[in-house]
């Protein structure tokens, strides 16, 4: 099979195939099946300067080509997160990106600041979906300048490369994208959930509110990949509604460098190393020497 | 644990909305323990999720569930045909702890039945059997075990004791009191609350299995938690550190 080697940030990567943040819980339950050296990176659960309980059920609900979530960030803390999870990717020499939040500034940045330097931590992953809870509860990644001065402060407290999640619910993603750049982040990962909501029609009730991901996403952030991809000159992680290998490939032509697969694994277990093994047997078939060869090649 | 192919062998009605699927599974699923489940995919593109299912039972490659129909999933899986080609994720889940005692309690009621129903083949002989349905009809889907004579419930009172099958236990939980005692429940929450409250003087030994939503079953996305008494960590999987919990352990 030809080479899926990728380089980010100065770091080398097996392949552009990532898990998306929270869907791979915190690595190890999915080693009965697979191990964990098959991703090009895992992208840690979403964590945070303090522990946090998470949400209520119910937290998970299927829709038409989607399903919604209401974890509420549920997560062991960063630090406990490094004392008993961060060797085990280590020793399986498994690079590792880590996704954190808070839901203040000074908790983004609390969080990034007790994060050191590590060969194996490709990049950090501020997820801005996050509500701010000093601002009424409107989430980070809304505001071009909000997004600016926070990726601008989170810079200022950490060496570790920084990507910037982006929420799609924005007036317009682009704008959002070069804030990002703007204020400094290395990188930008496109999208994180929509939010959304269910009427269950019998008992009139909201049985739940939370963050719509699966197939329904993926036109949506195809489009963020490709017009962000063309506004600024940072690598694209692109993430959403992922679930075969033609997917992942036409994430690559919009303008993705890699890519992350979230919900087609709670669909087939095995979805990760079934798209890894079609990214390559795809590129043979074409001939092309590596990924490079497909990023940004989509035209309109 | 692996996710296997397997085809449909046969799918049964059994009564209402009741119905048991046979399954031949490509490979086996290795040791299966009383209280795991599998994730089964609903065949066809209408839904994408998995569905958890009990274990009902399981030998030589072939694999039992027990089914009531409630939505979209298992409305569809109720009209699949014989020779329907599908993937079952498991075993998965903890399992019931069979420590010894003298005395096996196990309370059902409903569909909860597919759930303990290889406990009590273990068991055997040594449990007292405690089932609530509807109605007499309904019995029907303890016709495997009458041997062991289950103390039987009706909502209708068609048959057995009428009410429901926590107010027919109270009589044996007095009776019985002062004995080493283990109980084993599945059934809707309510239920098992009622249980709670039964017991709560005595706080007798309870396993409980628990349902939740789930999209995993791997312990991955952390949606089928059950809130507990751990004040650090209350939120725990149903899918990983579950289906089984210690009835004392959790907050229904
Ligand atoms: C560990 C475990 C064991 C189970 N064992 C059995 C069994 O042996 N027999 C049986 O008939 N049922 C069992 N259930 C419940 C069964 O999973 C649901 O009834 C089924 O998923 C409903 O799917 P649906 O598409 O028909 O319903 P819908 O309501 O349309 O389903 C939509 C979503 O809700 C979830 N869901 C709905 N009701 C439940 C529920 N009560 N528990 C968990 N998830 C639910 C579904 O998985 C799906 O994701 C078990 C559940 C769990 C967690
Ligand atoms: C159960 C679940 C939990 C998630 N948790 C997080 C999280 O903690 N942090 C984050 O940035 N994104 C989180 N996400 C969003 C995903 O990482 C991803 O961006 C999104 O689901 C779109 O990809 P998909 O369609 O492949 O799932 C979560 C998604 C799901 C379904
Ligand atoms: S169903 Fe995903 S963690 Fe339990």
């Amino acid at each position: 099979m030809g080479n899926l080697t990728v380089e980010f940030f100065e770091k080398t990567m097996r392949n552009p195939v990532m898990n998306a943040s929270g869907t791979l819980g915190y690595g190890k339950e999915i080693e009965s099946l697979w191990g964990i050296e098959t991703l090009g990176a895992y992208v840690t659960k979403g964590l945070s300067a303090e522990p946090h309980h998470g949400n209520p059920t119910p937290r998970v609900w299927e829709e038409r080509n989607g399903m919604i979530n209401s974890i509420g960030l549920q997560n062991i803390g960063v630090d406990r997160f490094f004392d008993e999870y961060f060797p085990y990717f280590k020793k399986r020499k498994t690079p590792v990106i880590v996704n954190f939040f808070g839901f203040t500034e000074e908790e983004y940045l609390a969080c990034a600041a007790k994060i050191k330097p590590d060969p194996f931590i490709v990049a950090l992953e501020m997820n801005l979906s996050c509500p701010n809870i000093k601002k009424g509860g409107i989430s980070f990644g809304k505001e071009p300048g909000a997004v600016f001065e926070i990726v601008k402060h989170v810079k200022g407290v950490t060496k570790i490369p920084l990507v910037a999640k982006l929420t799609p619910e924005v007036r317009n993603i682009v704008e959002i994208a070069q804030a990002a750049h703007e204020g400094g982040a290395d990188g930008l990962t496109l999208i994180n959930t929509m939010p959304a909501a269910v009427v269950d029609v019998k008992s009139r009730n909201i049985p739940i509110r939370g963050g719509l991901s699966g197939p329904i996403l993926k036109p949506i952030a195809l489009r963020a990949v490709y017009e962000c991809s063309k506004a600024v000159p940072i690598p694209i992680i692109g993430a959403g509604g992922i679930m075969n290998t033609e997917d992942a490939i036409s994430f690559f032509m919009a303008g993705a460098r890699a890519i992350q697969i979230g919900t087609a694994t709670f669909v087939d277990p095995y979805a990760i190393p079934k798209i890894i093994r079609g990214i390559g047997e795809y590129l043979d078939a074409h001939g092309c020497s590596g990924i490079g060869d497909i990023v940004g090649i989509a035209r309109d | 644990m692996d996710d296997i192919e397997a085809t449909i062998i046969q799918n049964k009605h059994i009564v209402s909305n009741y119905y048991t699927l046979k399954l031949r599974l490509s490979k086996s699923m290795g040791r299966v323990l009383p209280g795991q489940f599998v994730m089964l995919k609903i065949p066809g593109n209408e839904v994408f999720l998995r569905r958890p299912f009990s274990i009902y039972a399981y030998s030589n490659n072939t694999l039992t569930l027990m089914y009531r129909v409630v939505g979209k999933g298992t409305e569809i899986l109720s009209k699949c045909p014989k020779n329907e080609r599908t993937l079952v994720l498991g075993p998965l889940g903890n399992a019931f702890h069979i420590r010894k005692t003298d005395k096996y309690i196990v309370v059902a009621g409903g569909i909860g039945i597919a759930g303990v129903h290889t406990l009590i083949k273990r068991l055997g002989k040594k449990a007292s059997i405690f089932y609530g349905c509807t109605n007499k009809e309904e019995l029907s889907l303890i016709n495997d075990m009458l041997h062991l004579n289950p103390m039987v419930s009706t909502l209708d009172g068609s048959c057995g004791f009428e009410g429901n099958v926590i107010a027919l236990l109270g009589g044996y939980i007095e009776s019985t009191k002062g004995e080493d005692r283990q109980i084993f429940v599945c059934g809707p929450a309510g239920m098992v609350r009622n249980l709670q409250k039964l017991i709560e003087k005595d706080r007798t030994p309870c396993q409980a299995l628990v349902e939740e939503r789930m999209a995993c079953g791997l312990g991955l996305c952390f949606g089928c938690v059950i809130k507990t008494i751990d004040e650090k960590e209350p939120y725990k999987r149903a899918c990983k550190e579950g289906p089984v919990f210690d009835l004392w352990e959790i907050l229904l």
